[in-house]
């Protein structure tokens, strides 16, 4: 099974759902589906990583702050990033090790301006987690 | 919901407050019929949605151009009482600002099409552009608060533009009150290397010549003279700092409704009261992401002057390369409009609107491949529409639709074969952006115009197109 797949809704922008067995992977591909947004995401080297920790007051707020923090890091560490280890993860916090390079034009692809909670939905099912996210771009 | 939408003439129509439970005040569409036939059903959802916040003002104004969007569609005016209403970081959009200024010369297409390819690639290497793009500039965190609180005076005094420039913008290029201490410091670290930079997606720079003039006396006043004249457009916002501004003041304001108690038909049309702590906080974020922006396109604006004294060797200043106008359509304002036919301070919300005051230039930009436009304001978009306009030819096809349908390079080849010379970072923003995945600019232009709630003055269509 794919970590994600990317949604077509209106003309709102774009929409992914991505999948885990458990909640560090599905926050994992929920990150690698954004950046394969971003940028072109197999052309991406892990070579510089960064370690972020995150905190939110339930799972659903712990993922849209994860991705939004990942949308700063962009502009802040100029880096796109492609490769997320998340070592350490409960409902509420996380530290995760994200891999990446300096950002080349070439292999940028979209803006993504905002993570939002249209049509947001993080469930837990028999087989695992999927979410739904929006993104603004 | 569009089945309940009551044609008033050829151009407008009108959404009664009975259309959905809750609704305060009526909505108003102008569109013609074409358009309307367009206009997605979920966009007009959403216009009953905000027609049932506190405070809001009749009507709820939908452009001919207005496209699904965070709460409210892109193309659509939301005006509120100044002490009963409400002010919404979603009704602004997350580009706070996104606007274009419009640049004319006193050179031909004939002079220019010769040099076409060198001049856009001239463009493209010396404004930076795509996703992440950083600046030339570097600026320091205090200089970075003199942006937010001077705008674009900021640039004049540093040598970026002239005082001619602050004087064809909007808001002078700076609205008082930005409180550089209601920015986070994410937001300003985000802000502090992309000043003068183009970004990505549907921002663009683009070189284009008049093709028709309307109104040759208002045309005139703004130094567009002839048919073939030279001009350009750059449209752009406030890149990742705007985007943060308005992700910090959606979460402060989701509080915000819990805390006031505000019924929200729409969780993402979250919103404080304009008098609170949180409204005014927000609103003056915004408007130092407002002045960030304006700042952004003037500095780019000097450099394009710069790429064409490079390329053609003369001064700009003998090419008259002087800003036409300068536009904001992302952004919150406190304005005077007559409701009820009395005059009252109102809080309008244009998110992918443009103002249209009257004898005041609005610009609207086409897509890629088709013409953009200089339209007037008039006294009847301040009755009609709080003094608002469109902002652009308007989404038909979603991002990733147009991408699976269109090709980049095929997209690329169709623009050359029209004259037109594209630049961008990789082909699939071309597919993205190309000019089938929007409405059609013509009905939208024909729209305002036939409702009269602004005026075209002069068309003007593309030559050359730099993207990120």
């Amino acid at each position: 099974m794919p970590g994600f797949r990317i949604v077509d809704d209106l003309t709102s922008d774009v929409m992914f759902e991505a999948y885990g067995e458990n909640l560090g992977q599905v926050f994992e591909n929920a990150a690698k589906a954004m950046f394969s947004i971003i940028c072109k995401l197999e052309k991406v080297s892990g070579k510089k990583s960064l370690e972020v920790e995150v905190r939110g007051k339930s799972r659903e707020e712990l993922m849209i702050n994860w991705l939004q923090e990942l949308i700063g890091l962009v502009d802040t560490e100029g880096m796109f990033f492609s490769r997320f280890e998340i070592p350490e993860i409960d409902e509420g916090h996380l530290v995760a090790k994200i891999h990446g390079e300096e950002i080349t034009p070439e292999k940028g692809e979209t803006v993504v301006k905002a993570v939002t909670y249209y049509k947001f939905k993080f469930e837990k099912t028999p087989k695992g987690y999927v979410v739904r996210v929006s993104l603004d771009i | 919901m569009k089945e309940k939408l009551k044609r008033v003439n050829d151009f407008e129509w009108m959404l009664p407050k009975g259309s959905r439970d809750k609704m305060r005040v009526d909505a108003r569409i102008i569109a013609n019929k074409p358009v309307m036939d367009a206009i997605e059903d979920a966009a007009v959802q959403q216009l009953t949605n905000v027609a049932c916040l506190p405070g809001i003002l009749e009507p709820v104004v939908g452009l001919p151009d207005m496209h699904w969007g965070y709460g409210l569609p892109m193309g659509a005016v939301s005006a509120f009482d100044a002490e009963e209403g409400v002010i919404s970081a979603g009704l602004c959009g997350f580009d706070i600002n996104c606007g274009i200024n419009s640049v004319r010369t006193n050179l031909t297409a004939k002079d220019v099409r010769p040099k076409m390819k060198e001049l856009i690639e001239t463009l493209f290497r010396n404004i930076p552009c795509g996703v992440g793009s950083k600046g030339k500039l570097r600026l320091t965190l205090d200089q970075l608060d003199e942006v937010f609180t001077r705008g674009v005076n900021w640039a004049v005094d540093n040598g970026y533009g002239v005082k001619d420039d602050i004087e064809a913008t909007e808001e002078r290029g700076c609205m008082e009150g930005a409180d550089p201490s209601k920015v986070s410091d994410l937001a300003k670290r985000r802000g502090l290397s992309q000043l003068g930079t183009l970004g990505a997606g549907n921002h663009f720079l683009e070189v284009q010549a008049v093709s028709d003039i309307y109104d040759k006396r208002f045309a005139g006043r703004y130094g567009i003279n002839d048919r073939e004249q030279v001009t350009l457009m750059v449209h752009c916002g406030s890149r990742g700092l705007g985007h943060q501004v308005a992700t910090d003041y959606l979460k402060i304001q989701e509080e915000a409704v819990k805390k006031y108690r505000i019924w929200l038909p729409d969780p993402q049309l979250v919103c404080a009261p304009v008098n609170s702590k949180e409204g005014q906080d927000y609103f003056a974020a915004m408007k130092c992401a407002v002045n960030y922006s304006f700042t952004n396109r003037m500095v780019m604006t000097h450099w394009i002057r710069e790429c064409f004294e490079k390329v053609f060797g003369t001064s700009w200043e003998d090419m008259d390369m002087h800003t036409v106008y300068a536009i904001a359509h992302n952004i919150v304002k406190t304005e005077d409009h007559t409701v009820n036919g009395k005059k009252r301070k109102v809080y309008v919300h244009r998110k992918g609107a443009t103002r249209a005051f009257p004898d005041i230039p609005a610009i609207i930009a086409g897509t890629m491949g088709t013409a953009s436009y200089i339209l007037k304001g008039t006294e009847r978009a301040m009755e009609k529409t709080f003094g608002s306009t469109c902002h652009g030819a308007g989404r038909a096809m979603s991002r990733h639709a147009a991408v699976k349908r269109f090709w980049g390079d095929k997209v690329r080849d169709e623009l050359l074969k029209k004259g037109i010379v594209s630049r961008s970072t990789h082909p699939k923003v071309l597919a993205e952006e190309s000019p089938d995945a929007y409405k059609d600019v013509e009905s939208v232009i024909e729209s305002v115009h036939g409702a009269g709630v602004s005026l075209k003055v002069a068309r003007f269509v593309p030559l050359g197109v730099a993207k990120g």
